[in-house]
């Protein structure tokens, strides 16, 4: 009997095409699923900003040589950047060269191959560094030291070796075992091991001591109940030695939660009611779960990278190799500047949030004027920078509109 | 290469009289007021030497005479002081002491050399300090350091450390141990040459090569050793940030040596009751070893490639050679950790010799791509002090530690323990 040609083969693909599509078509609709549930805000849905004239919050003299400021600045970040993708793709293409110092196993040269790549990534961005330096040295911004600079940007080096050294043992670990589809258990472990990162990260930061200002810690005490986060606790970080910006931030979630005011923002500089503000802001941080949401945000970010990663180091033998890992490094780098933007929107979106809780928690929209004006005038930062600047960089919403969320929001409690 | 025109010269047979001996530093007092009077004139000396050579391009004749014999004088002293030699010394720094120098008449030398020889001499004094000290500086200062008047006597470093220990030795045996006399020598020969070469006796720079400073190297049979490739080039971009690279092992190190210190305890034990090392903690203990030395080959720029994190045997081009642990003496074993004592303190001032060499070739193989041998050997032997060391404390082996330069021998695995081993201070 003649055999019949057989439809099997072309079926059975469609098969697989189709159940491909589906389970992609899955997963994107679960990544917009979790990127929608994590974009959710307190702040009124059509919540409009007024127009604010910086001029009638500061002087012409102010705004003129902030706007310098920041313009040099962001100049320097840029050039930074470019000459970082540059150096990182000389990197890519010749690093692996750099396997001949290596008496390791594949790992081992994995390690040192990402070490060397932040390594010459430090040196190239060091000129750019200390050209900021100089530039906020010369603008009473910080008073630290040339020499100063340089010695703590080569000893953080050694957190980043030992960053990227235990990010490679992990990726490059799973690279081996499991082969192609290593991405798929990478980006949920260092998901969790962020998370950890995050639930630890008060016991990763230098100089801090519990807050002991009485009145400020009334304020701390009673504004963390208006958030609904009572006994959240307070700590105080030097960093005077190093700037004389003033600052504050949220950390942790549960038993770790805490909010941390750096003591720049104490040393009588700010009134009571402005450092009262800072504090409700970062309490906002810590009461709608920013950290955690933080996290969500990198998991989110991973998934694609880490995929995105594991195609393009497949010339080079795939991530179990280790003359992928400088190409490895250039796309990771590169995807995080392409992505600057996006994870600004969000921070500047939680930022929005954090500023809008605190006007709830505070009701004083006068001193938070004040602590925006003044926030501005001591840390010299432009209240209208530049568009492509704010697009870019600003992780923050800007001072005029911060100062236009305070109107909108009295006249929504005037109604 | 030629030989440094400054060479030590050892004919001492390593017999000591107890008594003078123990009376060494108090006997030596017509010495230092003798010592303080010739410094001055060589002040005035070699000043007048400056000028002149840089002027000829060749120091005179009785200058060199001059200053040469303040620096075999200064050699033969230090020499008593430290028991490296046992007869007192003549006031004359002449011929024929057990340790001396043999100095080459005056040789032309460059003028830029000459003119900068103060600052030249910088890096040279700075490892000299680790070794012996040189006047006016210190390295552990304050209680410790002693400066006379001309800051010719002073500090307690490798040197001395050793000296103290041999004091002991000598006091108990009437002999000095060969290793602590050939360290103390090695020193001494070091600090005539930084000081020949600052005095401008000549212009070619102080060798710190152990190896170079003593005609008549020892072959030891240790049953730990260290051994390294010849390659001395070196990679500018991980000397660099060689200390950096090194954090991943640092950690690595930190972790599996819990284990390995939960291990050594269990291997006291087991060598207590049955004087034989167990042969998987043995393997386990020898294995972290390796890799131990592997990274501080690595930090101390010594090997040149980035190790691995198993410490396999032949991974690296620093390799600790370690022999099969064999038969141990219980009564040592049951106090090894007293018996340690003096190789650790000197272990710690090791630790200084080893981290100047690493700082001075870490200099030196920035700017020139290669490691500088005499720096390496010096690093090696103080590496090599460490992991026997190590060894003899992790109960591996009851051999102590052997301070002075050595070639290798073949260890003998089932040798049994030898009292001038165990006994010698090394």
């Amino acid at each position: 009997m003649a055999e019949q040609p057989s439809n099997a083969g072309p079926a059975h693909t469609r098969l697989w095409v189709a159940l491909f599509t589906a389970a992609a078509l899955a997963c994107a609709g679960l990544w917009a699923w979790a990127a929608h549930a994590l974009w959710h805000s307190t702040v009124p849905a059509g919540l409009k900003l007024p127009y604010v004239d910086p001029r009638s919050f500061f002087s012409a003299h102010f705004l003129a040589r902030s706007a310098s400021y920041e313009r040099f600045l962001d100049i320097d970040a840029v050039l930074r950047e470019v000459v970082l993708i540059v150096v990182l793709a000389l990197y890519a293409r010749r690093g692996h060269r750099l396997m001949r110092e290596s008496a390791a196993g594949p790992i081992g040269t994995g390690m040192l191959l990402g070490m060397l790549g932040f390594a010459v990534l430090w040196l190239a961005e060091l000129p750019f560094g200390l050209a900021g330096v100089w530039w906020e040295r010369r603008h009473g911004v910080s008073h630290q030291g040339y020499v100063a600079a340089v010695i703590e940007g080569f000893v953080g080096l050694g957190g980043r070796f030992l960053f990227v050294s235990f990010a490679l043992l992990l990726a490059m670990g799973l690279a081996r075992m499991i082969g192609r589809l290593w991405w798929v258990a990478a980006a949920p472990l260092f998901t969790g091991l962020a998370l950890l990162s995050t639930f630890l990260s008060i016991y990763l930061i230098p100089n801090t001591r519990t807050l002991r200002d009485p009145a400020t810690a009334a304020d701390v005490r009673r504004l963390a109940r208006a958030e609904g986060i009572p006994g959240t606790r307070a700590e105080v970080q030097d960093v005077h030695r190093y700037t004389t910006a003033p600052n504050a931030e949220s950390v942790g979630f549960g038993p770790t939660r805490r909010l941390i005011l750096w003591d720049t923002l104490l040393d009588g500089r700010f009134s009571r009611r402005e450092i009262a503000v800072v504090s409700a802001h970062e309490l906002g941080h810590l009461a709608h779960h920013h950290p955690l949401r933080r996290v969500g945000w990198l998991a989110l970010f991973l998934i694609p990278a880490t995929a995105l990663i594991a195609l393009l180091t497949r010339g080079r033998g795939g991530l179990a190799r280790p003359e992928a890992v400088p190409v490895a490094l250039f796309v990771f780098v590169v995807l995080q500047l392409l992505t600057l933007p996006l994870w600004n929107i969000v921070s500047r979106h939680d930022e929005a949030e954090a500023d809008w809780s605190a006007l709830k928690a505070t009701h004083d929209p006068a001193g938070a004027q004040a602590l925006f004006r003044h926030l501005a005038t001591t840390s010299l930062a432009d209240p209208n920078p530049d568009g492509w600047a704010y697009v870019i960089y600003a992780d923050h919403p800007t001072i005029v509109q911060r100062l236009a969320m305070v109107e909108a929001w009295q006249t929504r409690r005037a109604r | 290469m030629s030989e440094h025109p400054i060479r030590l010269v050892l004919e001492d047979d390593l017999e000591r009289a107890r008594f003078t001996v123990l009376l060494r530093w108090l006997l030596a007092i017509p010495h230092y007021l003798w010592l303080i009077v010739w410094s001055v004139a060589v002040i005035f000396a070699v000043i007048a030497s400056w000028f002149a050579t840089l002027v000829r391009g060749r120091t005179p004749d009785a200058l060199h005479r001059f200053l040469a014999a303040y620096v075999k004088y200064a050699t033969q002293l230090y020499g008593y002081l430290y028991l490296a030699a046992n007869p007192y010394p003549s006031f004359d720094g002449g011929d024929g002491y057990p340790i001396d120098l043999v100095i080459a008449g005056p040789a032309p030398q460059s003028r830029w050399k000459v003119a900068f020889r103060v600052i030249l001499v910088i890096p040279a004094s700075v490892f000299a300090t680790t070794l012996v000290g040189l006047p006016g500086w210190s390295t552990s200062g304050g209680t410790r350091g002693k400066t006379s008047s001309l800051g010719f006597t002073r500090l307690p470093d490798l040197v001395l450390l050793a000296a103290v220990l041999g004091w002991f030795a000598v006091l108990a045996r009437g002999r000095m141990p060969r290793g602590l006399r050939d360290l103390i020598a090695y020193g001494i020969s070091y600090g005539a040459q930084v000081w020949g070469y600052a005095l401008l006796l000549t212009d070619r720079y102080p060798n710190s090569d152990p190896q170079a400073a003593l005609a008549d190297i020892p072959v030891r049979h240790d049953p730990a050793w260290l051994e390294v490739d010849g390659v001395l080039e070196r990679s500018r971009l991980t000397v660099f940030f060689r200390a950096l690279l090194a954090i991943p092992h640092f950690v690595w190190l930190l972790l599996w040596g819990i284990l390995v210190f939960l291990a050594a305890i269990a291997n006291w034990f087991a060598v207590l009751f049955t004087g034989r090392v167990p042969e998987a903690l043995g393997r386990f203990l020898s294995a972290y070893l390796r890799y131990q030395f592997h990274v501080y080959g690595f930090l101390y720029l010594l090997a040149n490639p980035f190790p691995g994190f198993v410490g396999a045997a032949g991974s690296y081009p620093l390799e600790a050679v370690l022999a099969t642990p064999g038969r141990q003496r219980r009564w040592t074993v049951l106090l090894r950790v007293v018996l340690g004592f003096p190789a650790m303190a000197l272990t710690s001032a090791f630790g200084a010799v080893l981290s100047a060499a690493a700082l001075l070739g870490w200099f030196a193989s920035l700017a020139t791509g290669r490691m500088p041998l005499g720096l390496r050997n010096a690093g090696m032997l103080a590496l090599r002090y460490q992991l026997q060391t190590t060894a003899y404390l992790m109960v591996l082996y009851d051999a102590y530690p052997y301070s002075g330069p050595a070639l290798r021998g073949e260890p003998a695995d089932e040798e049994p323990p030898s009292a001038q081993a165990i006994s010698a201070f090394g």
